[in-house]
């Protein structure tokens, strides 16, 4: 959101006033990783966060997955709020793509 | 969204599935944490929170996501996915001073209260105008220098200056002798160590408690006897305000966008600050407990939960009461309330650190002082009601279930259980033994606040916070220029050069 920072009118009061936001360091922008090709014999990683309801979500979708790619393999794992860097690196070994599914 | 970024940098295409509630929240984490072009997909809150508690209900839901779902880890990144643009820093935008024209103050500060609004540089009530003149004069309670960096301040890790704290203390209503108090508490705020993200951030409303102690809140005029949480206390008042605008300022948070406190906060303009009743204390101050100087000034603060129910323990004008009937109630609740988290204690926690998120507990408790007199008499000072509490909320060995006791053994191999607070449960998990539902006494924070009559009650919060390492922090209040109280540190660094 762009501040918006001129006074509507002008006239003969002026009131001066300070910024009160902090500055933010920009984060170094970086690319998303190239995608796959395709879905079928790959092994996709459903990872939840643990919030009451994605089992049931990825339930069905495992299930729809296998219907529709029937050699894909899926890896379900439930952890942390934010992956914790283990789980993260386990994961990422073992799977080709993944959902990141939060709950909320 | 940071999750589905680590994952990505570690070279796996992914897809973050996230309610249409939080979408602006996603995009922005999604900025923040460096992958502005993280793949997203969005699917109905409305709908998503009403099926999701069944496989059959949400088999709908999951059809109609299926196809955006599995075509974002296949179909190839656009350009623009592919060479994000680098987001600028935050703040650049905006010059160091505004100026507002008008035809009269009236009409130049409608205009100012309204503009800073629009950007989201206000808590929605009138601010105060922070003028050159104004903020120098704030600055005139610290001798620390205004452009000393605190650290930094969640969500979008904005950078805390002892100059951006007056700005916002200014807007606030604050006066010069209240901005050492200030300072202190965005410190803790911004230390690296403190879980500051939760209780700014989380859907689940929480809540932050700020409580100062020692002589400064006498000098300064904070009201700590009956109505001590409410309204009409100047100090009080805009200290926590200060906390609210400077968080909100620096932080760059805003309901719905990053904020996703679903109900709001109660106070949600002044957290909930007060100071200890000094006066009328029998005991040292809290933050002697802490390690401090019983003369040092302090202010303490802490995540709660108030989107909860806190506990009351009476006392006052309403029923009749007595020293021992009350810490009967404080001891029922703990044992009620921490007893029903025993299962979780045996879990890595939903965060980094073991039993983040949830195991065990923090108990903020805030005593009046006729309470804290009997108490005395009874021989208590806070150490020593620290350990009868703790002992008298432990449970006979034999009273626990199967699950309670694998959970405590599992705490302890997890690092749930510190390894120095290991060889207490190991000794209570045995017959005949008593297993403590705390992790240690020092869990149990003791306040005292309140006039006469006055009543008991408390908050908690988790030991370990979901994100971070700590879930309760005290600060030596310092550089204060304006009073007795709080002047050791800082520098002098005169504003503007």
């Amino acid at each position: 959101m762009s501040a918006k920072t001129a006074s509507a009118k002008s006239g003969k009061f002026e009131l001066e006033v300070r910024n009160p936001r902090g500055k933010i360091e920009a984060v170094p922008a970086s690319s998303p990783s190239p995608r796959i090709a395709g879905i079928d014999g790959k092994t996709i990683g459903l990872y939840s966060n643990s919030k009451p309801g994605m089992d049931n979500f990825y339930t069905v979708f495992e299930e729809l997955l296998k219907k529709k790619y029937p050699s894909v393999k899926v890896k379900t794992m439930r952890g942390a709020f934010l992956i914790r860097d283990d789980d993260a690196k386990a994961l990422a070994k073992e799977v080709d793509a993944f959902v990141y599914g939060v709950g909320d | 969204m940071a999750g589905t970024v680590k994952l990505e940098k570690l070279g796996v295409p992914g897809v973050f599935m996230v309610c249409n509630t939080f979408a602006d929240d996603a995009k922005s984490a999604a900025a923040d944490n460096g992958m502005p072009t993280v793949r997203r997909r969005e699917i109905s809150s409305a709908e998503f929170y009403k099926l999701r508690g069944d496989v059959k209900t949400v088999r709908p839901l999951v059809e109609g996501i299926f196809d955006a779902l599995t075509s974002a880890l296949i179909t190839p990144l656009t350009p623009g996915e592919a060479s994000p643009e680098q987001e600028k820093k935050g703040g650049d935008d905006v010059p160091a001073e505004i100026t507002v024209k008008a035809e009269s103050y009236r009409v130049a500060l409608e205009e100012f209260n309204q503009m800073y609004l629009d950007n989201r540089w206000g808590d929605g009530l009138p601010l105060i105008p922070p003028t050159p003149d104004a903020v120098k004069w704030m600055l005139s309670g610290t001798s620390r220098n205004p452009y000393e960096v605190l650290g930094m301040i969640n969500p979008k890790h904005g950078i805390a200056t002892i100059e951006k704290i007056a700005i916002n203390a200014v807007m606030a209503g604050a006066k010069p002798e209240y901005l050492p108090v200030i300072i202190a508490a965005m410190e803790a705020l911004a230390d690296e160590t403190f879980d500051d993200l939760h209780v700014l951030a989380s859907a689940a409303s929480f809540n932050l408690l700020v409580v100062v102690s020692g002589p400064i809140a006498e000098e300064i005029g904070m009201e700590s006897g009956i109505g001590f949480m409410g309204h009409g206390w100047r100090a009080n008042n805009t200290i926590g305000r200060s906390i609210r605008l400077s968080t909100l300022n620096i932080g760059h948070t805003w309901p719905g966008i990053n904020d996703m406190g679903l109900t709001g906060r109660i106070s949600p303009h002044t957290f909930i600050t007060f100071s200890e009743n000094t006066e009328l204390s029998p005991w040292q101050p809290y933050h002697a407990s802490r390690g401090f100087r019983a003369d040092d000034s302090c202010v303490t603060v802490a995540p709660i939960f108030t989107d909860s129910p806190m506990a009351h323990f009476y006392g006052g004008l309403i029923m009749t009461w007595t020293a021992p009937g009350v810490l009967d109630r404080m001891v029922e609740d703990i044992v009620r309330s921490d007893r029903r988290g025993l299962f979780m204690w045996g879990t890595k926690g939903v965060g980094k650190y073991p039993g983040s998120g949830g195991g065990a507990m923090n108990h903020m408790i805030i005593l009046f002082p006729e309470l804290a007199a009997e108490f005395k008499k009874m021989g208590y000072d806070q150490k020593k009601l620290q350990d009868e509490i703790y002992q008298r909320t432990s449970i006979p060995y034999d009273e626990l279930n199967h699950a309670e006791r694998k959970a405590i053994q599992t705490a302890m191999e997890l690092g749930v259980i510190p390894a120095d607070r290991k060889p207490v449960f190991q000794a209570a998990l045995n017959p005949g033994a008593k297993v403590p539902v705390l992790i240690s006494p020092e869990n149990l924070h003791l306040f005292v606040a309140g006039g006469v009559p006055g009543c008991a009650f408390s908050f908690n919060y988790y030991r370990v916070p979901p994100y971070n390492q700590t879930a309760l922090m005290t600060r030596l209040i310092t550089g204060a220029t304006l009073t007795k109280a709080g002047a050791t540190g800082g520098k002098n660094v005169p504003y503007g050069a």
